[in-house]
């Protein structure tokens, strides 16, 4: 098993470390019968920050975000939240707002009155509900009840509700589920204004795009196990990229080929173009030795490794272990 | 366990609860008063089945107006039974159940809350079912003969008090039932089902075969505490037993509810 650890210095600020982790996991572990869940994961979360799960469907997320907010029960290690063991979860979860699996509420109340059977429960003001249904642009379909909504509005209901304790750890499992693009975006966008709050978001999800585009730092699981934590930056950086060049014409494809072999950098052709496996750092280089070999470029593009790619890339690694 | 007190009486104001909690009381001590004055008779042929039948002259006693509402009294626990059952097992099967833990992450609390908030509730239906029973039964007894005057005489009034509160223990000691069954199978319908299905025909069958089990059945023992003891078992008997049997479920439902996985 290859484990990617990016703990300090990492990113654009993205730092991890005792002080600053709104979560620690440390051998967290969680087995059911003969079946493994989670094997003793370990990790750290960044604070104040927006940090991904990924992993594919039964990879284990939702079962260690349960254990996070003591909805589960670790059968082994240890992990603590703010702070705070996961076995005393009245210590922190009154800083915590979290939506688990897909939203749930009561079909016969609307939307303001499932958020004040909440409000009252956590004994908070419900002053709040007005203000997270305007945060998640539900203000206008607070009154209706829930059975009218749409999944996307019952997502937006989950993340009110979990924004209702104005918490420090907010952990949304699969938010963008159901969600159109421009909920999506909506949501993207409140979760960075969150975390520029200095609000730690931690989102559990399986579109590896949406994480992409939302998250600062990323924890990846594949069968229970931790295969990847750290800047996304840094392990898209760690990844293959290449350089796209497009001669003017289709017949200095060949030569093209060469000079990047003579370069040392493999090469291939595709369509009109040539890949290159170099980083974008080799690109002004490319271009010189074309022109040198009489080759006008019309296009050349560097190409980063995108999360998925990655993401495939790691566990595939983990898979097969051989170097 | 205020804040899941509150939570929990917030939900209980839905239509749909109000409809099948106060309604279904509403409708068992009604029909059950309307039955009972309708087939009362000055008197009635030996060996006519003293439980059923009450005369004019009983019911004309200033305990009268209870006969009814004791008729009613299985009824309406079954009723709480399902009330119970069904407002905690839709929280796991609703998945609602998550979202409230997170909020109230002391499981006992949350759960005893509830509890009360529940039990408050059926002791308004309870109430109300009982008012508007003794409306009825006010309307139709003197159109059967029946002087109802001693009804509201301080007797009258202090065996409908005692009536009232014997009911209502009795059925909070099925919700307690339908509490755990909830826990135990987190599903509405098996909950329901299984409950119903003991406390109706299943202790009946049981109590066949068994000439004790008037004594110990938690069934025949709610009962016999609504009707303020029976002859097999007295209402301290009753209550003796019972509150060692809720104290035990209750024990074993708190302990399953707050270590099991959600």
């Amino acid at each position: 098993m290859i484990t990617h650890r990016a703990r300090v210095g990492i990113g654009d600020g993205v730092r991890v470390g005792r002080a600053r982790a709104a979560v620690v996991a440390a051998g967290l572990t969680k087995r059911y019968g003969s079946r493994l869940a989670v094997d003793a994961v370990d990790f750290e979360l960044p604070g104040g920050v927006v940090s991904g799960f990924v992993g594919p469907n039964g990879a284990g997320k939702t079962t260690t975000v349960g254990m996070l907010v003591g909805l589960i029960r670790p059968t082994g290690g240890t992990a603590e939240v703010l702070g705070h063991s996961v076995s005393r979860p009245a210590a922190y979860l009154s800083r915590v707002g979290a939506l688990i699996e897909a939203p749930a509420f009561y079909p016969t109340l609307s939307g303001r009155r499932n958020l004040e059977v909440l409000t009252r429960l956590s004994r908070l003001d419900r002053a709040r509900i007005a203000e997270v249904l305007e945060l998640v642009g539900l203000s206008d379909r607070g009154d209706d009840l829930v059975r009218s909504y749409s999944l996307g509005m019952k997502q937006r209901l989950g993340v009110a509700a979990a924004l209702l304790p104005a918490p420090e750890l907010v952990i949304l499992d699969e938010p963008a589920n159901g969600l159109d693009p421009a909920g999506m975006r909506e949501i993207r966008s409140l979760l960075r204004t969150l975390a520029d709050h200095s609000t730690t978001v931690f989102v559990s999800s399986h579109m590896l795009a949406e994480v992409q585009a939302i998250c600062d730092y990323l924890v990846m699981i594949d069968k229970g196990r931790i295969v990847f934590q750290g800047a996304i930056d840094d392990l898209l950086a760690a990844q293959r990229s290449e350089l796209v060049a497009i001669p003017e014409h289709v017949a200095d494809l060949a030569r093209l080929l060469e000079v990047c072999a003579a370069g040392g950098y493999p090469a291939r052709i595709d369509r009109d173009a040539v890949r290159v496996q170099a980083s974008g750092s080799w690109a002004a280089e490319l271009n010189r030795r074309a022109m040198g070999a009489g080759i006008t470029l019309r296009g050349l593009r560097s190409i980063r490794a995108s999360l998925e790619e990655a993401y495939f890339s790691i566990t595939d690694q983990a898979e097969d272990p051989r170097p | 366990m205020l804040g899941a007190f509150s939570s929990e009486w917030r939900k209980l104001r839905r239509r749909s609860m109000l409809v099948w909690g106060v309604g279904g009381g509403l409708l068992c001590s009604v029909f059950a008063t309307a039955l009972t004055i309708e087939r009362t008779r000055r008197t009635f042929p030996p060996g006519a089945g003293a439980r059923f039948h009450v005369t004019i002259a009983q019911l004309s006693r200033p305990d009268g107006f209870v006969h009814g509402v004791l008729t009613a009294s299985n009824l309406i626990g079954i009723v709480s039974l399902c009330l119970f059952a069904g407002a905690v097992a839709i929280e796991y099967s609703q998945g609602t159940l998550r979202i409230l833990l997170v909020c109230q992450p002391r499981r006992g609390q949350l759960l005893t809350g509830k509890f009360l908030a529940l039990a408050a509730f059926v002791g308004i239906a309870i109430a109300l079912a009982v008012s508007v029973a003794a409306g009825v039964a006010f309307a139709l007894g003197p159109s059967k003969g029946i002087n109802t005057s001693p009804w509201t005489t301080g007797a009258g009034l202090d065996d409908l008090g005692q009536t009232i509160l014997h009911v209502y223990l009795a059925s909070v000691g099925y919700g307690i039932l339908g509490t755990a069954l909830a826990i135990l199978l987190r599903s509405s319908a098996l909950a329901i089902t299984i409950g119903v299905a003991y406390a109706l025909p299943g202790e009946a069958i049981i109590s066949r075969f068994w000439s004790s089990g008037d004594r110990w059945l938690p069934g025949q023992l709610l009962s016999a505490l609504a009707h303020g003891g029976t002859t097999t078992a007295s209402y301290t008997r009753a209550l003796v037993i019972l509150s060692i049997y809720a104290t035990v479920v209750a024990a074993g439902t708190l302990v399953i509810f707050g270590r099991r996985d959600v």
